[in-house]
C-alpha cells in the first residue's frame, strides 16, 4: 500500500509482489500504443521544465511553494500511494482472497486518513514543519529526528530502486522490453523532472497519474461486468468457479484462522492493519504527509486527506473488483476456466502467474490505442512512484540529515541547490539498487520488511507526541528505538523459527505470514508505547509553553475559516465515513 | 494565479489535466472510428461494443471540458 511498492508493511506472499512468469511476453505495442506512451513522456518532461522557474527556494522546492489547493493536495495524497505495483498486486490479491483485498483500501486507510485530517494535520500544518522526522525534532528533540530521518531516507532510496526494478520486470513481461532500457528510461526521466521542479513537479505529475489511471483501467471493470453478466451473476459464477461462497464476504468470514482464504483473524484485520499499519502509514509517512504539508492553509491541510479519502473509496473498483472478475471470466485457449497460480509455480509450469491478473484483463478488453492507455498508466504509476520516493528522500536528506548535521548554516540558495543534487544522487543510488535486486532478487522482501520494522513504532512516537503531554524527549526516543527494535527481533525470531515462532507471534498455528506482519505492528507499536510512557513517566517533562504548536492541551488550534457546514471539513469527514460504514455492510 | 503550477504561472494543472485526456482522446476516437467503420476491430473481448471509440468520446469530452475550463486567461499572471 505504499506508493512504488505498495506491500512493504501489507507484505502479502514473499515475491508476490513480482510473481511473474518472466518466460513470454503477452503483448506487444503498436504504433498508436507507442504515440500515447511517447506524448506522456512528452508531456512530464515539459511540465519539469515549465516550473523549474518557480522552485527557486526551499519552500517551492521542497513543499510546492505551500500552495496547493485542497483538491490537488487530496489527489497528490492518494495517487502517491496508488502505485503500479499496488494495482497490479492487489489485483493478484483479489484473484488469490477474493474480496478481503478491499480491506487495504477501506478499513486499512479510510479510518486513518480521516484522523490525519482532522485530528494530526492541525499540528503538523501550524508546527511549520518541513517534514515527520521535523515534528519529532521540535516535539522530542534531535535523537528522535536523527533515528527516524537515517531510516526514512535509506528506505526511500531502496524502494525508488524496487520500484525501477519493478517497472522493469513488468514491462520486460508484459511487452518483451530490455530490462536496462526501461530503467535507464525511467530513472533519466523521474530525475530531470524531479530535479527541475521538486515537489511541485511530483504533485503535477501524481495527478496527472491518478486520471491516467481511471483513464487506462476503468474500462475493464466496466466490459468485465458486462461480461459477467452483472454483480449478482458475478457472484454465483466465482461460487461455482472456487467452489467456495467465502470469496465475496469482508467480515462473516474472518471469525476463525480458517475461516477464509487469507488465513486471518477479524482482530488482526482491525487492531493490527486498521489501527496501527494503516495509521502508522497514513498519518507518519512523509512521502504521504509531504503531500499534504503542501496545501495552502489549514483548511485545506484538513480536508486534502478527507477528499483524498473520498477517492481511496472508490479505488477498489478498478484493482480488486479486476481481480474478482478474472476469477469468472478468465479462459483458457479451449474455452475451460483458466487457473492462475503462485509465480513459482508459474514458472515452471508456464501458467500465468496471480500478479499477471491485471494485464490479462487488459488485454483480454483493450486493442491497439486502448492497451496503450492502459500501459501508459502503468508506466505512470511506476514512475511517479520513484520521484515520490525520490522527492521525499531529498527533502528528509537536505532537511534533516546534511541541513541538521553536516552543514547548519548554509544559504537557502544552497540548500535548494544540495535537493537537486540529491535528486540526481538519489535516482543513481535507486538504480545501483535495482541492479542488486535484479541479481538477488530475495532482497526485495528484506527490504520491505525493513520499512515495516519503523512505521509501526514511528506512529506511536508521534501520537503519544502529539496527544500527550507528559512524554518526554527521552521516552519518544527511547520508545521509538525500542519498538524498532522489538519489530526486527520478532521478524528475525519469524524467520528463523518457523511455524512455531509465527504461531507466536500470531496467535495462531493456522496463521499465514499476512497475519505475521499485522501482529508484528501490534506488538511493536504496543512496546513503543510503553516504553515511551514508563521513561517519560521517569524524566521531566518540557514546560508546557514549549509545547504550543505540537501538543493537543498545550495548543490553540487556529480557527481554519470555515463558515458554512459545506465548508467545514469534520462534516465531510462524516460523509465519508458513513459511506464506509454502509460500504462495508453491503459487502459483509 | 493558476492553480497549483506555481507562483506567477499562467497554466493550471486542470489544465494539463485537460490537455492530456484531450490529446489521449482525439488519439483514440479517430482510431477507433477507423478500426470500427473499416472493419478493423482488434479481436477483443466485447469488440461488438466498439470501446476504443466510446472510450475516444469520452476522453475528447472530458478533456475538453477542463482545457475550456481551466485555459490560461489574458488577466493571468505571467512568469517574470
Amino acid at each position: 500500500m505504499y506508493k512504488g511498492v505498495p506491500d512493504i508493511f501489507f507484505v502479502r506472499e514473499p515475491m508476490a509482489v513480482l510473481a511473474f512468469a518472466v518466460s513470454r511476453q503477452l503483448t506487444q505495442l503498436h504504433p498508436v500504443d507507442v504515440l500515447i506512451l511517447a506524448l506522456y513522456f512528452a508531456l512530464v518532461l515539459f511540465i519539469g521544465f515549465y516550473v523549474k522557474g518557480s522552485t527557486n527556494t526551499s519552500e517551492e522546492f521542497f513543499l510546492a511553494g505551500r500552495e496547493m489547493s485542497a483538491w490537488i493536495a487530496g489527489l497528490s495524497f492518494v495517487s502517491a500511494n496508488l502505485g503500479s505495483l499496488e494495482l497490479m498486486g492487489w489485483a493478484g490479491s483479489a484473484y488469490q482472497y477474493g474480496i478481503l483485498a478491499m480491506h487495504w483500501y477501506w478499513i486499512g486507510a479510510i479510518p486513518a486518513m480521516l484522523f490525519l485530517g482532522i485530528v494530526m494535520m492541525p499540528f503538523y500544518y501550524i508546527s511549520k514543519t518541513h517534514s515527520v522526522p521535523g515534528y519529532l525534532r521540535l516535539r522530542f528533540g534531535e535523537g528522535a529526528r536523527a533515528l527516524s530521518a537515517g531510516s526514512f531516507a535509506l528506505m526511500t532510496i531502496l524502494m525508488s530502486g524496487v520500484n525501477m526494478y519493478a517497472m522493469a520486470v513488468v514491462m520486460q513481461t508484459v511487452l518483451g522490453w530490455n530490462m536496462t532500457f526501461s530503467i535507464w528510461i525511467g530513472a533519466a526521466t523521474v530525475a530531470i523532472y524531479v530535479m527541475l521542479g521538486g515537489l511541485r513537479s511530483a504533485i503535477i505529475n501524481e495527478v496527472l497519474q491518478f486520471v491516467l489511471i481511471w483513464a487506462g483501467a476503468a474500462l475493464i471493470p466496466i466490459l468485465g461486468l458486462i461480461e459477467a453478466g452483472g454483480w449478482t451473476n458475478l457472484k454465483a459464477q466465482i461460487a461455482r468457479n472456487v467452489g467456495s461462497n467465502d470469496y465475496m464476504h469482508m467480515w462473516s468470514t474472518l471469525g476463525t484462522f480458517k475461516g477464509n482464504p487469507m488465513g486471518i483473524h477479524w482482530t488482526g484485520i482491525v487492531f493490527g492493519l486498521a489501527a496501527v499499519l494503516s495509521f502508522g502509514y497514513w498519518t507518519t509517512d512523509f512521502l504521504v504527509v509531504q503531500r499534504v504539508l503542501s496545501a495552502n492553509n489549514l483548511r485545506a491541510a484538513k480536508l486534502a486527506p478527507v477528499i483524498g479519502a473520498a477517492f481511496k473509496l472508490a479505488v477498489p473498483l478498478i484493482v480488486v473488483v479486476p481481480g474478482l472478475l478474472a476469477l469468472a471470466v478468465l479462459k483458457n485457449a479451449d474455452g475451460s476456466t483458466m487457473h492462475l497460480v503462485a509465480g513459482d509455480v508459474a514458472k515452471a509450469t508456464g501458467q500465468h502467474a496471480y500478479d499477471e491478473v491485471l494485464p490479462l484483463m487488459l488485454i483480454r478488453y483493450c486493442g491497439p490505442g486502448l492497451l496503450g492507455l492502459g500501459i501508459t498508466a502503468l508506466v505512470a504509476g511506476f514512475m511517479s512512484g520513484m520521484a515520490g520516493n525520490v522527492s521525499a528522500f531529498s527533502t528528509v536528506w537536505t532537511y534533516d540529515l546534511y541541513g541538521a548535521y553536516l552543514n547548519k548554516k548554509a544559504s537557502d540558495k544552497h540548500y535548494v541547490a544540495m535537493g537537486r543534487w540529491s535528486t540526481i544522487v538519489g535516482m543513481l543510488v535507486s538504480i545501483a539498487t535495482a541492479y542488486i535486486v535484479a541479481n538477488a532478487n530475495s532482497i526485495m522482501d528484506y527490504v520491505q520488511a525493513l520499512f515495516s520494522f519503523f512505521i509501526a513504532p514511528l506512529f506511536g512516537t508521534v501520537i503519544l507526541g502529539m496527544l500527550w503531554k507528559r512524554a518526554t524527549k527521552e521516552g519518544g526516543f527511547w520508545g521509538l528505538l525500542a519498538g524498532t527494535i522489538s519489530s526486527i527481533a520478532m521478524f528475525a525470531y519469524v524467520q528463523t523459527g518457523g511455524k512455531a515462532a509465527l504461531a507466536h507471534i500470531a496467535l495462531s498455528p493456522d496463521a499465514k505470514p499476512m497475519a505475521e506482519n499485522m501482529y508484528r505492528a501490534l506488538w511493536s507499536w504496543l512496546i513503543c508505547v510503553a516504553v515511551t510512557v514508563a521513561v517519560s513517566l521517569l524524566t521531566k517533562p518540557k514546560a508546557e509553553s514549549e509545547l504550543e504548536g505540537l501538543v493537543y492541551g498545550a495548543t490553540v488550534i487556529p480557527d481554519d475559516g470555515s463558515r458554512t457546514l459545506w465548508q467545514k471539513p469534520v462534516f465531510w469527514a462524516g460523509v465519508v465515513m458513513v459511506v464506509f460504514v454502509a460500504l462495508n455492510l453491503v459487502f459483509f | 494565479m493558476a492553480e497549483g503550477t506555481g507562483r506567477g504561472e499562467t497554466l493550471s494543472i486542470w489544465f494539463f489535466v485537460g490537455i492530456m485526456t484531450l490529446v489521449y482522446g482525439l488519439v483514440l476516437l479517430p482510431y477507433g472510428a477507423w478500426a470500427w467503420f473499416g472493419g478493423h476491430e482488434a479481436p477483443t473481448t466485447l469488440n461488438r461494443l466498439h470501446p476504443t471509440f466510446w472510450w475516444g468520446v469520452l476522453l475528447t469530452l472530458f478533456g475538453c471540458f477542463y482545457t475550456l475550463r481551466f485555459r490560461p486567461h489574458r488577466g493571468d499572471e505571467r512568469k517574470v
